[in-house]
C-alpha cells in the first residue's frame, strides 16, 4: 500500500498515458450517445445513455462462452471492503472503476495493473444510509467524474487521478450523500442525491462537466422552487408541480423525501432524462394523506432547462417504502405496423410498467414477481388498486403503548427489484429482470428510542417466500407481460444484468458466480466463482479484436444490513473487493 | 478479543484511540471516554469548543470519582438507539477507519450517557427469539424524562388541552414522537398545524420569530429553551397528551456487555450522586426541572 498524504491520496503512474500503446482521446458527447454501437469502449452507465445494457458483440456467444476464462483480477485492497456495486468504464485501454468508501481506480485493461487511485477523504460523523457503496463514474473530455458519500461531485484528471474540480451538491450534515453514477448529457453532468429519513428533499441537478459550474436544480417534491443559472445568475425556474400543498398535508412537503438516489437514464430520441424518486417522508403513510408527489415516481426532465415534462407515479401515497427509483429504459417495438416509442421499468412494488416515453402515458403493467399482496392490480391508468388491509398501521393505533398489529406485505421493502439494473436485448426483444421473492412483516414498534427520546419505530422483518430461492432472473416480454424463462437463485439477486448479441445474458450472484445464460432459453451456459458475492454490473468491450467481459466482485449493499430470516441465507457469504476480467483464449 | 486488542497495542504502540475497555484498563489508562450526543442542549453540547450540558457534568463526576480524566466521545445520532449502541458502545462505526493504522481499534465510548433505562427494551427479542440488545448492559437510571409544550402567551392564553392545536400552529422536531402524535392522533385534526424543524431549538426560534404559537419537545429541552429565552412571554403548558403511547421514560447509561464490571462501578457512583442531591443540583444549574427515575420513586429513599 502506498503512503497517503494530504487531504486525498493519489498514486499516479505517468505511464498511464501510453497504456498498451493505445493513445488516449478525450470522451465526447458523440462517444456517449453512440456508446451502444461503439464496442471498443464503455463510456456510459448502462452501455449507452438509454441504459439497455445490450452489446452488439458476439464473439463470446452460446457456443464459445464455455471456453471463457479470467485474464486478470484486480484487488481494491485495504480494509475498506463492503459492497462493490460499481459498473466499470473503459476508454482507450484504461478501466475506470469505483469501490466502496468513495474510491476510484484506473486500471490497465490488458494487464490489470493499477495506474492511479483516488480516495475521497470523508468527514467524521457522516451517516450514509444503506452501506458505503458507489455505483461508478462518468467520463467526459479528459475527466473522470463521480459522487461521494459526503454528497460532493469530484472530477479527476483521467491521466493522473488528480482533482480538477469539486462541487458540493448537498450538505452531508443534513443527511445527504451520493452513491449513483453521474450521467453526462450534452456536456452536462446530471446527478441526484441520496438520503435517509432525516427530512431531506430529493433533487436532480446539472453541472457544466468541464468546469463544475451549476446550471440548474430541480427539486422532486411538489412545492419547491427550481432554479436555472443564466450568465452566472440564479433565476427562478418554476415550482415543481406548480404550487405547494396539493398532494401533501400541512408543511410535510418541506421535508418530503423523494430522493433521487439512483440517478437515471437519458433518451436522446425525446431529449428526456428519466429520473426515479424514492419514498415519501415520513415513512408512515397515515401521517401524510394524499398522493405525495413526486415521490415513488419516474420523472421525464428536460436536460436543457431542468423542467419536468411528465411524471408517472408507481406507488401514490406509498406506505411500504417502495422507492420509485428503478431505471426506466427507452426501447421501441412494433405493433400493428407502427413503431411504439416505449420505456419500461420494473418497480420495487412488484409491477413492471411499459410507458409511452413521449408523454408518460401508461401502456400496460403486469407483475414480474410471483406474489403481490399490497395491491390487487393496476387500473387503466396504471394506478394501483390497493389492498388496504396490507397498509402498515396508523401510529395512533399504537397509542396504548402496545405493539401495533402486524401486516405481511409482499414484496418486502427491498423490492421485487431493487437498484440492480435490468437489460433489454434488441435481438430477443425481452427484458432480463433481476428480481427477488420476499415479503415483510411490518408493525409499529412503541418500544423504541431515538436520541434519548421515546420514539415509535417501524418494526419489520424480511422473510423469504420459499425454501429454495429468493432471487429470480426473469426474461419478460414487454409486449405481453409474459415470463419467457426464469433462473432461480438461493440468495437474493443484487447485481446488474448484461445481454449481448452472442445470445447471452450475464449476471453475478451473491454466492460469487458470474453466470451466463442462453438469452432465448435461460439455459446456464457459463459460470465462474469470483471469490466474493457479486453486486456490481458486468460490461463487455472489444480490444485488439478480442471481446472482454468485466465484473466487480465484493459482497455487501443493503441486503446484509437487514436481519430476519433472510440473514440466515446470506451470513456465510464473504466480503471482498476486486475486478475480474474475462476473455476467450486465443486460438 | 482482548488478546487481539493487546496485540494491536503492542505492535503499533498506544495510539490514543479509545476502544471500550475493561474496568482495570480504564483505571490504568487514567482516562475515561464518556459517550454523549453531539450538539444536543441541554444534555451535551459545546460552547467555544468546551463540552457542556448535564450529561457532560455527570460524566465529569464519574471520572472524578475514579480519579480519572474525562474525554468526550461525541455521538452523531443514527436512525435509532440500536444503531447508536452498535456504533458507539460495542462494535464501532463502519466508517471509523484509520488509513495510516488499519489495525487500530475503533473509537468507542467506555460509558454512553442518555440511554433509556427500560426493561422491556433491554430484553426485546427479534422474530427468531434472540435478544436484540444482548451486546450491551443498560444500567444506572439517573433522570425521568417526559414531553412538554411551551407556548407564546401573546398568541395563546393557555394550553389546557392539545385540542388548541387544531387552530394554532405548533413546531416539532422532524421524525420524533411529538411529530407522529401531532400528525396522526385524533384522526389527524392537528396535522395541518404541525410545523417541522430539524431540532427543538429551531422550533423554539420559529416561535420567537412568530411563525408558530407553541413547541413540543422533551421537558429538559423545553425548560432549557425557556431559560435561554429569558422572556416571560414564553410559558410552560399544563396540558396532558391523551392517547399518546409513551409519556414518560427513564434515562440511564450503557456499557458493552464485556465490560459489565465497569458498569457496576459507575452504577455505584451515580446512585450516590442521585442520593446526595448532586444530580439535581446539576439540573438546576441549567435551569431544568429534575425528576427522579422510577427506580428511586418506587423505593423509599
Amino acid at each position: 500500500m502506498k503512503k497517503f498524504s494530504g487531504s486525498f491520496a493519489v498514486t499516479a503512474l505517468v505511464a498511464a498515458m501510453s497504456v498498451s500503446g493505445v493513445s488516449q482521446a478525450n470522451v465526447t458527447d458523440k462517444d456517449i450517445l453512440q456508446d451502444q454501437k461503439t464496442v471498443e469502449d464503455v463510456v456510459s452507465n448502462g452501455l449507452g445513455p438509454r441504459g439497455q445494457r445490450y452489446s452488439p458483440l458476439d464473439k463470446i456467444n452460446t457456443d464459445t462462452v464455455k471456453d471463457m476464462r479470467p485474464v486478470w483480477s484486480f484487488s481494491f485492497g485495504g480494509e475498506k471492503q463492503r459492497g462493490q456495486e460499481s459498473q466499470p468504464m473503459v476508454k482507450d485501454g484504461v478501466m475506470y472503476v469505483t469501490a466502496s468508501y468513495s474510491r476510484v481506480f484506473a486500471v490497465d485493461t490488458k494487464t490489470g495493473e493499477e495506474l492511479w487511485e483516488y480516495n475521497a477523504r470523508l468527514p467524521d460523523g457522516i451517516m450514509p444510509c444503506c452501506d458505503v457503496i458507489n455505483r461508478g463514474v462518468a467520463l467526459y473530455d479528459d475527466l473522470v467524474i463521480f459522487g461521494t458519500l459526503d454528497a460532493k461531485l469530484v472530477a479527476l484528471d483521467a491521466k493522473t487521478g488528480k482533482v480538477k474540480w469539486k462541487k458540493t451538491v448537498a450538505d452531508y450534515k443534513e443527511g445527504y450523500s451520493i452513491t449513483a453514477a453521474p450521467m453526462i448529457v450534452n456536456g452536462k453532468v446530471i446527478t441526484g442525491v441520496s438520503g435517509g429519513e432525516f427530512g431531506i428533499v430529493g433533487k436532480a441537478e446539472a453541472y457544466d462537466a468541464k468546469t463544475g459550474k451549476i446550471l440548474w436544480t430541480r427539486p422532486t417534491v411538489e412545492g419547491h422552487m427550481g432554479y436555472i443559472w443564466k450568465d452566472g445568475k440564479k433565476v427562478e425556474n418554476g415550482i415543481s408541480g406548480g404550487k405547494a400543498g396539493q398532494t401533501w398535508p400541512g408543511d410535510l412537503w418541506k421535508s418530503g423525501g423523494a430522493a433521487t438516489w439512483l440517478g437515471g437514464t437519458y433518451d436522446p430520441d425525446t431529449n428526456s432524462l428519466f429520473i426515479g424518486t424514492g419514498n415519501p417522508a415520513p415513512w408512515n403513510s397515515h401521517m401524510r394523506p394524499g398522493d405525495n408527489l413526486f415521490s415513488s415516481s419516474r420523472l421525464a426532465i428536460d436536460p436543457d432547462t431542468g423542467k419536468i415534462k411528465w411524471h408517472f407515479q408507481t406507488t401514490p401515497h406509498d406506505g411500504w417504502d417502495y422507492d420509485g427509483v428503478n431505471e426506466l429504459i427507452a426501447f421501441d417495438y412494433q405493433e400493428g405496423g407502427k413503431t411504439v416509442k416505449a420505456a419500461a421499468t420494473a418497480d420495487r412494488n412488484g409491477f413492471m410498467y411499459v410507458l409511452n416515453r413521449t408523454n408518460g402515458d401508461f401502456i400496460r403493467g403486469f407483475p414480474f414477481v410471483d406474489e403481490i399482496s399490497w395491491a390487487k392490480g393496476l387500473d387503466k391508468k396504471g394506478r394501483p388498486i390497493y389492498n388496504e388491509e396490507m397498509r402498515p398501521g396508523n401510529p395512533s393505533a399504537s397509542e396504548d403503548g402496545k405493539k401495533g398489529s402486524s401486516v405481511h406485505a409482499v414484496p418486502a421493502f427491498l423490492g421485487g427489484k431493487n437498484w440492480m439494473p435490468m437489460a433489454y436485448s434488441q435481438d430477443t426483444e425481452l427484458f432480463y429482470v433481476p428480481s427477488n421473492e420476499w415479503g415483510m412483516d411490518i408493525w409499529n414498534e412503541p418500544t423504541a428510542y431515538k436520541k434519548g427520546a421515546a420514539y415509535l419505530g417501524a418494526g419489520f422483518t424480511i422473510k423469504p417466500l420459499t425454501e429454495d430461492h429468493i432471487g429470480v432472473l426473469r426474461a419478460m416480454d414487454p409486449k405481453t407481460g409474459k415470463e419467457v424463462w426464469r433462473y432461480q437463485n438461493f440468495s437474493p439477486l443484487w447485481g446488474g444484468v448484461l445481454t449481448t448479441a452472442g445470445n447471452l445474458v450475464f449476471i453475478g450472484t451473491p454466492e460469487g458466480y458470474l453466470k451466463g445464460f442462453d438469452a432465448k432459453t435461460g439455459e446456464v451456459k457459463y459460470q465462474f466463482n469470483t471469490g466474493s458475492g457479486i453486486v456490481g454490473s458486468p460490461i463487455t468491450w472489444e480490444q485488439d479484436g478480442e471481446q472482454f467481459i468485466s465484473v466487480v466482485s465484493g459482497w455487501g449493499g443493503a441486503v446484509p444490513l437487514w436481519g430476519g430470516e433472510v440473514a440466515k441465507r446470506i451470513k456465510h457469504l464473504n466480503q471482498g473487493g476486486s475486478v475480474w476480467t474475462f476473455k476467450l483464449p486465443k486460438s | 478479543m482482548r488478546l487481539l486488542v493487546l496485540l494491536a497495542v503492542l505492535t503499533l504502540g498506544w495510539t490514543g484511540t479509545a476502544q471500550a475497555r475493561y474496568y482495570d484498563d480504564v483505571i490504568a489508562s487514567g482516562v475515561i471516554y464518556i459517550g454523549a450526543y453531539k450538539n444536543f442542549p441541554p444534555y451535551s453540547f459545546e460552547v467555544d469548543g468546551k463540552p457542556q450540558g448535564v450529561d457532560i457534568e455527570i460524566g465529569h463526576r464519574i471520572a472524578e470519582a475514579f480519579g480519572l480524566k474525562m474525554k468526550v466521545h461525541w455521538i452523531t445520532p443514527d436512525e435509532n438507539l440500536e444503531d447508536d449502541l452498535r456504533n458507539n458502545v460495542w462494535k464501532g462505526h463502519y466508517l471509523d477507519k484509520d488509513e495510516a493504522n488499519p489495525l487500530a481499534a475503533k473509537h468507542l465510548a467506555d460509558v454512553m450517557m442518555r440511554v433509556p433505562y427500560d426493561r422491556e427494551y433491554a430484553f426485546k427479542r427479534d422474530d427468531q427469539g434472540l435478544l436484540i440488545n444482548e451486546q450491551v448492559v443498560l444500567f444506572g437510571p439517573y433522570q425521568r424524562e417526559r414531553w412538554q409544550v411551551a407556548f407564546d402567551s401573546e398568541k395563546l392564553e393557555r394550553v389546557g388541552t392539545v385540542a388548541v392545536f387544531q387552530y394554532h400552529p405548533i413546531g416539532v422536531e422532524i421524525d420524533s414522537l411529538p411529530d407522529f402524535y401531532l400528525t396522526s392522533a385524533f384522526g389527524g385534526q392537528m396535522r395541518k398545524n404541525t410545523h417541522h424543524f430539524f431540532s427543538n431549538s429551531e422550533a423554539f426560534a420559529a416561535m420567537q420569530a412568530g411563525k408558530v404559537d407553541a413547541v413540543m419537545g422533551m421537558r429538559a429541552e423545553v425548560d432549557w429553551q425557556i431559560g435561554q429565552a429569558g422572556d416571560p412571554r414564553y410559558k410552560l403548558a399544563e396540558n396532558g397528551f391523551p392517547s399518546m403511547g409513551k409519556q414518560q421514560w427513564d434515562i440511564g447509561m450503557a456499557v458493552s456487555q464485556r465490560y459489565r464490571q465497569l458498569g457496576n462501578e459507575v452504577d455505584v457512583v451515580v446512585e450516590r450522586l442521585i442520593r446526595n442531591g448532586e444530580i439535581e443540583k446539576i439540573y438546576s444549574s441549567y435551569n431544568l426541572r429534575y425528576e427522579l427515575p422510577g427506580l428511586y420513586q418506587d423505593v423509599a429513599q
